[in-house]
């Protein structure tokens, strides 16, 4: 089945970029670079957004996140003109190992945990099916038709950040 | 783990790969967020951890082949985008007011 | 058909607008005058004019509807023997439960017909009074929207259909009570007062408001239908309390309003409010709601023949007590009021032996007589400016003359003198009380007559008669809007008792017969007509001789201020420890300090000292000791660093996931 072979090395390709780019991220001294690192890492995620039949979420991973938001990041970072965190002299070693510890632990628990749970129940599905050759449409049936409030709720939260942004950054801090 | 579903095309890849990668990955974004010090990183790292929630929701909707996960998904990142909005403003008016983003050096949740 | 819901509305609607406009004046002119002027300066003239207007104008109107609803129906019931059926008129369904609801719904029969009709009267009466009375106080339109809530209150009690509705009244009637005993809410004794009328009131309430649980509990219903049940017997069943436990607990809230027994403390301390107060509330209308209750109730009082001769001993001996402190008391008000309580205790003798019209009747005639007293006390005080001590008057007789003749003829009445209103109402009472057989009690009735005459003439002679003492020789009369009610009233105390002429005398005791269809009247043994005629004669002859002995001692009275009649206070003396403790008022508020308040406020001390403030306030301050050391311990957690929460908020969620695995 070479067809199920390629998927098999794009997914593994895609998760490895991701996966790598996430440590970089987090062991990076400088800004700037942790957040173009972490822009790779939505891109292997988009490309996992694919594999999992979710096409439209995949484009949504790199133009809202990779896009908008990671850019939005990089526009705060210059615009604060941050450095490389202070030569790093944590002064906090226990933080530090404490944190580290804690992460793998829960990295740990919570993948044995997702391994062991049972496989959700696949005969009735509660929802709507996945219609696989033309999903989008589908979704955007379903937004405006049984989660038409919770997308306008949405629309007014945009509506209020938008607001709430524009209000934080005009004011002055004595 | 593949099973098909009618109108759904069998999985090449087992499902379980796809949550060890999405639990790593939330697993490396809680680090991030606990080892970094400049609060913007920080911010990223727990984008990051959404990221990684979001790869799971897909997965089990691809098991479950139903919508409602993904649905889930696109509402997740539309509120991220909300909250980066609202965090960066918070940490430019931070920034403003003590000249630093570093954590350790604004402790001002103290009694 | 006359809307009867509008008789007690009107009166509320002219609180509404005193009390309102009372408040927004005061307010402002508080602000104008910020301290400058002295506070207690009158009301402008256009300011008082709008309150006595408003005032005086509601209850005039509710008086006028009363009477368009009262008149046809008496008129009405002359001509059917079996007297009209009541009218009741529901206007809103005020709770309802289960498949009973109480209505807030009026009730025109006999009774509350009766009672409407002097109410209202009375009631209009005093608040033209009060015109006069009140102009120179500066709470005139607080004064005036007290009276008319007063007014609102006491109708509803009157009208009410049901014991709850009627419970409203009660309690607003008191609550007004309190408020305009406290009128003069400056002076200490006005304000402690009014606490003890409210207080003496709410050991009265408690056993009230039991005995409607306990009418509700005997017949399934608090509606006055309950009489009709009655009557016939019919209870509801497994009823808990007796029909006699249940006559107790009503007569308790009787006692209260009323002021009987022991509980009658408070009436007097209520002379500290302005006297129209004391007329229309403490004389005429309030107090005698006790003796409605009664009467309402009394289908259910004759189904206890030993609850009423509670009644009737009580009454009895109230009236006699308060008598004899009577006679001795030298402040105008108080003899009044001791002879308010005295009166009271006739009508609840009456109610006692059976003779519940009687006992109405005479609440129909005191209303009248002793309104026009208090009232006279009223003009009688105002000429003396402010001083009430009968022993700086004297003279008067001359010098307020119109005041001194309605006294004169009031006092005439409430002595039971032949024709007057009191001797056929007194007369009724005790002709009730010798043909039911209690010779006893128709003894303590004559004498209570004989002193009831006695201290009411000696009043009138300490006031009007003998030498001017004090500042009496500059007295001047009253303003015609207090000497009109006072011929009014006057009038009617020698008219009223016509209503009730009894068959002995050739009438046919009409008021007694238009009341049978509201009230119980069981089997009274005839008398002749000839042994009635004899014991009208024996009271007429024992208040004779009240009049006569207080004249002899006080008519020409020239002594000084200390003792006023010497022959009096020569027989003072001679009564030695005995007539200190009539002076005294037989001491019953120290007893009640003694032998109640006292133990009350030493096991309140015990409480506060021992279990209050070491055992309550000891957990309290213990648990917040506990709370400041953890407060303490956990601070240093609080490093105020966010990685710091956040790590452990991670930590938190690993041990949770631990858990839920583990399990």
């Amino acid at each position: 089945m070479p067809a199920l072979n390629g998927q098999l090395v794009v997914f593994g390709f895609a998760s490895f970029l991701a996966l790598a780019f996430a440590l970089l991220m987090v062991v990076q001294k400088t800004p700037v670079r942790s957040v173009l690192s972490l822009v790779v890492t939505f891109f292997g995620l988009s490309v996992l957004a694919i594999l999992l039949a979710a096409p439209f979420i995949a484009a949504l991973q790199i133009f809202v996140y990779a896009g908008a938001i990671l850019v939005l990041f990089l526009f705060v970072i210059m615009l604060l003109n941050l450095k490389e965190e202070a030569a790093d002299k944590d002064d906090r070693p226990v933080q530090r190992t404490l944190g580290l510890l804690v992460a793998l632990a829960l990295g740990g628990l919570l993948a044995g945990a997702t391994l062991r749970a049972p496989v959700p129940p696949r005969g009735a599905p509660t929802g709507t099916p996945i219609p696989l050759p033309d999903e989008i449409p589908a979704l955007g049936r379903l937004l405006f038709s049984d989660y038409l409030l919770a997308f306008e709720v949405l629309s007014l939260l945009l509506l209020v950040a938008a607001v709430g942004a524009l209000l934080l950054s005009k004011r002055r801090f004595e | 783990m593949t099973g098909a579903l009618p109108g759904v095309a069998p999985m090449a890849v087992p499902p379980g790969a796809f949550l060890v990668v999405g639990t790593l990955l939330f697993a490396i974004g809680l680090a991030g967020a606990l080892l970094k010090r400049n609060a913007l990183l920080i911010f990223l790292s727990i984008e990051l951890m959404m990221n990684a929630v979001n790869l799971l929701f897909l997965t089990y909707a691809r098991m479950r082949g139903d919508l409602a996960g993904q649905m889930i998904v696109f509402f997740v990142i539309a509120v991220a985008a909300a909250e980066a909005a609202v965090g960066l403003a918070i940490f430019v008016a931070l920034f403003r007011a003590h000249r630093t983003v570093d954590v350790d050096k604004i402790a001002l949740l103290k009694w | 058909m006359n809307q009867l819901w509008l008789i007690p509305v009107l009166p509320l609607a002219g609180f509404l607008v005193n009390g309102l406009v009372a408040l927004v004046a005061s307010s402002s002119r508080a602000e104008k005058e910020s301290g400058a002027d002295q506070p207690g300066a009158p009301l402008p003239y256009a300011q008082r004019l709008f309150h006595g207007l408003v005032g005086v104008g509601s209850v005039g109107l509710a008086t006028v509807l009363a009477f368009a609803a009262v008149v046809p129906y008496v008129l009405g019931s002359m001509h059917n023997a079996e007297g009209l059926a009541p009218v009741v008129q529901r206007v809103y369904t005020w709770m309802a439960a289960g498949d009973y609801s109480v209505d807030v719904a009026f009730r025109l029969d006999a009774l509350s017909a009766l009672m409407l009709s002097f109410v209202t009267f009375v009631g209009t009466l005093i608040h033209l009074y009060s015109v006069g009375y009140m102009q120179k106080e500066e709470g005139y339109g607080r004064y005036f929207s007290y009276l008319n809530l007063f007014m609102f209150a006491m109708l509803t009690l009157v009208l009410a259909d049901n014991l709850p509705l009627l419970f409203v009244g009660w309690e607003g009637v008191g609550l007004c009570s309190y408020l305009l005993i406290g009128y003069y809410y400056d002076k200490d004794f006005a304000v402690a007062a009014g606490k003890k009328a409210f207080i003496a009131n709410r050991v009265g309430d408690l056993g009230m408001v039991l005995g409607i649980f306990g009418v509700f509990a005997l017949f399934g219903t608090a509606d006055f239908s309950f009489v009709e049940l009655a009557k016939r017997q019919v209870f509801a069943g497994g009823a808990p309390l007796g029909v006699y436990a249940v006559c107790l607990l009503l007569f308790l809230g009787a006692c209260g309003k009323s002021a009987q027994g022991p509980l009658y403390v408070w009436l007097p301390d209520a002379m500290a409010g302005p006297t129209p107060v004391s007329a229309l509330i403490h004389a005429a209308t309030m107090v005698t709601a006790g003796v409605y209750l009664v009467a309402r109730c009394s289908a259910l009082f004759v189904l206890s023949p030993d609850a009423l001769t509670l009644v009737a001993w009580i009454g009895a001996g109230t009236a006699i007590f308060a008598a004899t402190i009577g006679l001795a008391q030298n402040d105008i008000k108080k003899v009044l009021a001791y002879s308010t309580v005295s009166q009271l205790g006739y009508m609840f003798l009456a109610c006692g032996v059976g003779a519940f019209s009687a006992g109405i009747f005479h609440v129909f005639t005191h209303a009248f007589f002793k309104a026009c007293l208090f009232l006279g006390s009223g003009s009688v005080i105002m000429s003396m400016h402010h001083e009430q001590d009968m022993r700086q008057m004297g003279g008067l007789a001359a010098r307020i003359p119109q005041t001194f003749r309605t006294m004169l003829v009031t006092t005439l009445a409430i002595a039971g003198i032949f024709p007057l209103a009191g001797f056929f109402s007194k007369d009724a009472v005790l002709g009730a009380t010798a043909a039911s057989g209690h010779w006893a009690l128709y003894a303590v009735g004559l004498l209570t007559a004989g002193l009831t005459a006695f201290y009411m003439f000696r009043l009138v002679s300490m006031t009007f008669f003998g030498k001017a003492r004090g500042h009496a020789e500059h007295a001047h009369e009253s303003p015609a809007t207090m000497t009109v009610p006072l011929w009014i009233l006057a009038a009617l105390s020698v008219v009223a008792g016509f209503v009730g002429v009894p068959a002995a005398l050739g009438g046919s005791d009409r008021i007694g017969r238009f009341l049978e269809a509201s009230v119980a009247h069981p089997e009274i043994h005839e008398m002749s007509h000839g042994l009635e005629i004899g014991l009208m004669l024996l009271s007429l002859g024992v208040a004779v001789t009240g009049l006569a002995w207080a004249w002899r001692w006080y008519g020409k009275a020239d002594g000084p201020a200390e003792a006023v009649s010497p022959q009096a206070h020569a027989f003072y003396e001679k009564t030695g420890a005995l007539g200190r403790l009539v002076g005294n008022k037989w001491n019953v508020d120290e007893g009640i300090e003694a032998l109640v308040l006292s133990p009350f406020r030493k096991i309140g001390t015990f409480l506060w000292r021992g279990f209050d403030a070491l055992f309550i306030d000891g957990i309290a301050n213990a648990s917040a000791f506990l709370v400041e050391l953890a407060g303490d311990l956990l601070r240093f957690f609080t490093t105020g660093h966010v990685r710091n929460y956040a790590l452990t908020f991670a930590l938190g969620i690993a041990v949770l996931i631990v858990y839920v695995w583990v399990r």
